[in-house]
């Protein structure tokens, strides 16, 4: 005896309330809204950083011998060869004997063996496109910018076709928030604050990021424990940076898009130009040398003039960069120290100092054409 | 603007009109099309959840950016979520929780788009050049949609680092209110009378300028305030020979100092029109120059180009040319040139035909493999740029020589 029961899922009719259960003979219409047994709970998970995998229980009771079920998904986004359904519990006597696919429908049936009448709590997973997640946070720096205020918030937008009344929505770091969501409504919810968090603020030359060769304002934040963060890793997201202007109230000081950090990562954060500081950039010398046949070496020094116009001291982190085989020459000089990060680019601090005195970096290499 | 819904779950049923803003805030930045408003309300809320409804129609407002904070009773208020209604992109609604019925004062804020502020600089020099009395002006222009009325005006001078920008966030169009604007434009003017103060002080990377008391911008208008005014401000007069930057010209630059010296530097001066006037006798005007200046930072300079001034000359010609030290190869049976030398002798003209001594900055640039000698001292500036640095007295007149010699095809040595 074939016993046919239906799982609905169409349009903004609803995700809450899906699953109906038949009489005991086969039927073949679907079943209204109110015969429907209560849904138990929905889940809508992020962990994964694209899909969106949404998880439901039911109660359905079972006849014995095998039992059929519809679901139909008509006007939602539901990946068709994601949908997994099983019965939540371990040690269950009932089987799921088969899953069929209707030509040309949204739909599926499965056929369920059961050794007796009962009720059985099933579980059905699935992914579904269309729900847009954002992840986006706001800083509040300190007035003497060493600490920050962090709020991160996380915005979903449901574009799946599907409503939900209340379901269970689960971050990526394992947040809970239980909200409704209409099809086409988006919310944002404040899902973790970290106060105190201790931040570096750097002055970078890199050409690579900033091409007419002004000096950027970065924040530094460490994804660890010691410096107030390190819970989470951080997903990407806009940060937009406010600060205490001393005076209650705060000032925006500008934004930039936070890369995902994991824990014990740095997040860089550009925060605009330090217009204070100036670089100029000449080029002393650039001769070949060397020559042999029709390879030669070079022999170059450039020269960065820098003038910090503020009122205290600060230290300049030049990123400079020299393509192909290269050596520094000896007699570079006005760093405070240099690093060389990977063979295309060397990294030199420069102490400052204050009220535009200049300080010259003399950068001389020689590229080198060794065959 | 503003409405709270009552514990309701229809929005539109249960919309209830709030009173007016309180106080509105308004930072505004230069480098970018960004202001943050911020205002203040007094609001009452129930027990439990509290649903406020805020709507932004023919404005400019970023929804991303619009944030609700509680200044009284912050801690029996809690935002819950923000919800943005499929039905309305130019509207979101709050569920606040209260624990008991309250009433708190709080503020929103948000970014908008379309209202920016510039600088502008007057310098009316003296008669002999050597000074001017420098005025800078604020001005602020709205044309964001909303009338921003008896608003605390800052102005933030820095550049400061924007991702995506807030008229394309904001997405909505404006709505230019032009006739309302007028009479309130008229209101606002008739209460002014005294010169406002424009206090600065340094935040971060930035300075904050802040207008003292409050302005009325009115959709459309825009505003001009004086920032300062300083009277004695030393210039110095450059004569300045650079193609690469002012072309085939010798131009005039006045030259003065963000400085102590220059009865300046107290705070940068943010990036605007500096134009420089002079006394053209009976209380007019003649016009002297004007540039486009970046932010000048405290202590750093700033040069107006003035242009041609037909009382100092500059005329540079070559005198010589030669060929030398020639060098052939054979290719067959034939000789075919390939390297050699030229020799070059050049001579700058210069004529000072003004009553007073004068500066120049001559910059001679060139290239390839070459040699350059002058019995004049000159500057290496850079590896193709020469620098010829004199004061010449009134009426003076000199001739600089200076000799390149560039090698080519094979007699060429490091280049």
């Amino acid at each position: 005896m074939n016993k046919r029961l239906l799982l609905t899922l169409a349009g903004a009719a609803a995700i809450s309330s899906v699953i109906g259960i038949a009489k005991p003979e086969p039927v073949n219409a679907r079943i209204k809204l109110a015969t429907l047994p209560d849904k138990e709970a929905v889940v809508v998970r992020f962990d994964h950083p694209h899909q969106v995998l949404v998880e439901e229980e039911r109660t359905i009771t079972l006849q014995k011998g095998v039992n059929t079920i519809d679901f139909s998904w008509a006007g939602t986004n539901i990946d068709k060869g994601s949908i997994v359904f099983r019965p939540v519990a371990a040690d269950t006597k009932v089987e799921i004997l088969s899953t069929s696919y209707p030509p040309g429908e949204a739909a599926l049936t499965w056929s369920i063996s059961s050794p007796d009448a009962r009720s059985e709590k099933f579980r059905l997973s699935y992914l579904m496109a269309n729900i847009q997640r954002e992840t986006d946070y706001r800083a509040i720096v300190s007035n003497d910018e060493k600490t920050l205020s962090f709020k991160h918030y996380f915005k979903i937008r449901n574009w799946s076709g599907g409503t939900f009344d209340s379901a269970d929505f689960i971050t990526r770091d394992g947040k809970t928030f239980e909200k409704g969501l209409d099809q086409g409504e988006a919310k944002r919810v404040l899902v973790n604050k970290w106060d105190g968090v201790k931040l570096t603020k750097e002055y970078v030359y890199d050409l690579t990021r900033q091409y007419e060769g002004k000096v950027m304002t970065d924040y530094v934040l460490k994804n660890t424990k010691d410096m107030g963060l390190g819970a989470i890793p951080l997903e990407y997201g806009k940060v937009r940076i406010y600060q205490d202007d001393g005076k209650g109230t705060t000032a925006f000081t500008g934004e930039d898009w936070g890369q995902f950090t994991p824990i014990g990562d740095d997040m860089r954060l550009n925060i605009g130009i330090a217009q204070d500081i100036k670089v100029e950039f000449k080029k002393m010398v650039n001769n070949v040398e060397n020559r042999r046949g029709n390879v030669y070496d070079t022999n170059e020094v450039d020269e960065y003039e820098i003038k910090n116009f503020k009122d205290s001291e600060a230290t300049l982190i030049l990123v400079l960069r020299v393509q192909g085989e290269w050596e520094m020459q000896k007699d570079s000089s006005g760093y405070e120290s240099f690093e060389r990060e990977d063979n295309e680019t060397i990294k030199f601090k420069v102490k400052c100092p204050a009220k535009g005195e200049p300080v010259k970096l003399k950068f001389h290499y020689k590229r080198l054409n060794n065959w | 603007m503003l409405s709270a819904l009552t514990p309701a779950l229809h929005a539109k049923e249960e919309l209830v009109t709030l009173p007016k803003r309180d106080t509105v805030q308004l930072t505004i930045y230069n480098s970018v099309d960004l202001t943050l408003v911020r205002e203040t309300r007094e609001l009452t809320f129930k027990q439990g959840n509290n649903r406020l409804q805020f709507s932004w129609a023919n404005t400019l407002i970023d929804p991303t950016s619009v944030e609700f904070n509680a200044l009284t009773n912050a801690d029996k208020v809690e935002v819950l979520d923000t919800s943005y209604p499929a039905q309305s992109n130019q509207m979101l609604i709050w569920t606040i929780s209260a624990e008991a019925a309250t009433s708190a004062r709080v503020e929103i804020s948000y970014f908008t788009s379309g209202i920016s502020w510039n600088a502008e600089y007057h310098g009316m020099l003296s008669t002999d050049e050597r000074s001017m009395t420098l005025t800078a002006y604020v001005g602020v222009s709205n044309h964001s949609g909303e009338e921003y009325e008896d608003a605390k005006v800052r102005l933030v001078v820095g550049s400061i680092n924007i991702v995506e920008e807030i008229a394309a966030l904001a997405g909505g169009q404006r709505d230019e209110r032009m006739k309302e604007a007028y009479g309130k434009m008229r209101r606002a003017d008739a209460s002014e009378n005294a010169k406002k103060d424009i206090v600065k002080e340094g935040l971060s990377e930035y300075y904050i300028y802040t207008v003292e008391g409050q302005e009325t911008i009115p959709n459309g208008w825009s505003k001009r305030l004086e920032s300062f005014v300083q009277t004695g401000v030393p210039l110095r007069t450059v004569y300045t020979w650079d193609p690469a930057k002012y072309g085939n010209q010798l131009v005039k630059l006045l030259v003065f100092k963000n400085d102590e010296a220059h009865k300046l530097g107290k705070e940068p001066l943010p990036a605007g029109i500096v134009r420089l006037y002079r006394d053209a006798g009976a209380g007019r005007l003649g016009f002297v120059g004007m540039v486009a200046t970046d932010y000048i930072p405290k202590n750093d300079e700033v040069k107006v180009n003035a242009g041609a001034d037909p009382e100092v000359q500059l005329k540079s010609k070559r005198n010589s040319y030669k060929k030398e030290n020639l060098t052939f190869q054979w290719s067959g049976n034939r000789q075919y040139i390939a390297g050699w030398d030229t020799l070059e002798e050049f001579e700058l003209d210069i004529k000072n035909f003004r009553n007073r001594d004068v500066d120049f900055e001559i910059n001679v640039r060139l290239s390839g493999d070459f040699d350059f000698d002058s019995k004049t001292e000159s500057t290496k500036i850079d590896f193709q740029t020469q620098r010829f640095a004199l004061n010449m007295k009134a009426g003076e007149s000199r001739q600089i020589s200076y000799t390149v010699r560039t090698r080519f095809g094979t007699n060429i040595k490091n280049k």
